[in-house]
């Protein structure tokens, strides 16, 4: 048990949510995650943290302040995360379907339990 | 700086006449935090109605949320309470500019550069000059002479902006205007590149299918990208209050504009 895993586990039993992981924004590695079976976890949070800090830094480039919310939708699936004030990004994997404001509402509250 | 806030905002509690505000709000204003600046500048303006510097600090935080309406208004105050004011002009010539009153801006820009500002109201002056005469709705021409305009009959709001990178996050059309009215295209662009190259590598493993989109929120703006025709990337910006469906569906638009341009105008 790590001091996330009740956090991911309540993000994961989310309608439509496969997968919730947190992720260090720097280097790209799992911080802690609750993963199915077979889920290549590395590779989404190395996609997760180098997306959002791309974000970061064109968002810094425009002068439009911090990122708080980043989604990719794909045909088969969206991933969406939340970053703060330290290097920790919080990353869920959901279906097409999902209720994204949902989620959305669940991450920031993650979010703030974290920080 | 973190010391300078907290004795500006120490010094604003103890004494909230103070005129400290100005230095607190715009120090707030570039960190990011433009709500709280927002906050800070409106209650300084309660108690300095007539203070230009006041004016000119909502109308600049107003730009960076994209509330292009409040910052024309503001700097017209500014105006009016000191003619030559050169912050205000630029900063009306800038809201022209990306409103598409290019007389106006011209104007603006004009007095400013006679009034003694810098090299940055010279460039962007030049900018305003070079695109004005070239028609600025969107015809049908395959080969419209401004890249930088191949967007600009989609963008319907004042807030919202949209750029066409190559997968090397080289701008090939459009246009990015930062707060201070400085083109940050190529910026934007260099810290987007290989976004699309890496997203699509690592959807092959994930089992999710092509990507279609990316957004992000910030304090001030969403952004939303989508991949187009010849590995390039569409990209779209709009104030924070610009519903999501709408964002998305001037996405497709510019992506569709983007790949008919690519396809008639650029390529060999």
């Amino acid at each position: 048990m790590s001091p996330f895993t009740s956090m991911l586990e309540s993000l994961t039993r989310q309608r439509g949510v496969r997968a919730s992981l947190i992720v260090s924004e720097n280097d790209g590695l799992i911080v802690d995650s609750n993963l199915r079976f077979g889920q290549d976890g590395d590779r989404i949070a190395a996609l997760a943290a180098s997306m959002y800090r791309k974000a970061r830094l064109s968002a810094g480039a425009a002068r439009l302040g911090a990122v708080s919310f980043l989604q990719l939708d794909a045909e088969r699936g969206r991933i969406c995360a939340v970053g703060g004030r330290s290097d920790l990004v919080i990353v869920v994997v959901a279906d097409p379907a999902a209720n994204v404001g949902l989620i959305r509402v669940e991450l920031f509250r993650a979010l703030e339990s974290l920080e | 700086m973190a010391d300078d806030i907290r004795r500006w905002s120490d010094e604003l509690a103890r004494d909230p006449s103070s005129l400290v505000f100005l230095q607190l709000g715009e120090s707030l204003r570039r960190q990011g935090q433009v709500d709280i600046a927002l906050k800070i500048a409106l209650r300084g303006l309660e108690r300095h109605p007539r203070n230009a510097e006041a004016h000119d600090l909502v109308a600049r935080i107003a730009v960076d949320r994209l509330d292009f309406s409040r910052a024309l208004e503001e700097w017209e105050t500014v105006l009016r309470l000191v003619p030559d004011h050169v912050g205000a002009m630029k900063g009306l010539g800038y809201v022209h500019f990306h409103q598409g009153r290019f007389d106006h801006a011209e104007a603006y820009l004009s007095q400013a550069a006679a009034g003694g500002a810098g090299s940055d109201v010279s460039n962007a002056l030049q900018t305003v000059r070079r695109t004005t005469g070239i028609a600025p709705t969107w015809t049908g021409d395959r080969n419209p002479l401004d890249p930088q305009r191949i967007f600009a009959d989609l963008l319907l709001d004042d807030g919202q902006t949209a750029l066409l990178l190559d997968g090397s996050g080289y701008v090939l059309g459009g246009l990015y205007l930062d707060s201070m009215g400085d083109d940050v295209s190529q910026d934007i662009g260099a810290q987007l590149s290989g976004i699309s190259d890496e997203v699509e590598r690592s959807m092959r493993h994930l089992d999710i299918g092509s990507w279609r989109s990316i957004i992000f929120e910030t304090h001030a703006a969403v952004v939303a990208m989508a991949p187009a025709a010849d590995e390039s990337l569409v990209v779209v910006a709009a104030s924070r209050s610009t519903p999501l469906g709408l964002l998305r569906r001037l996405l497709d638009r510019c992506a569709e504009r983007a790949g008919g341009w690519l396809d008639g105008g650029r390529r060999p």
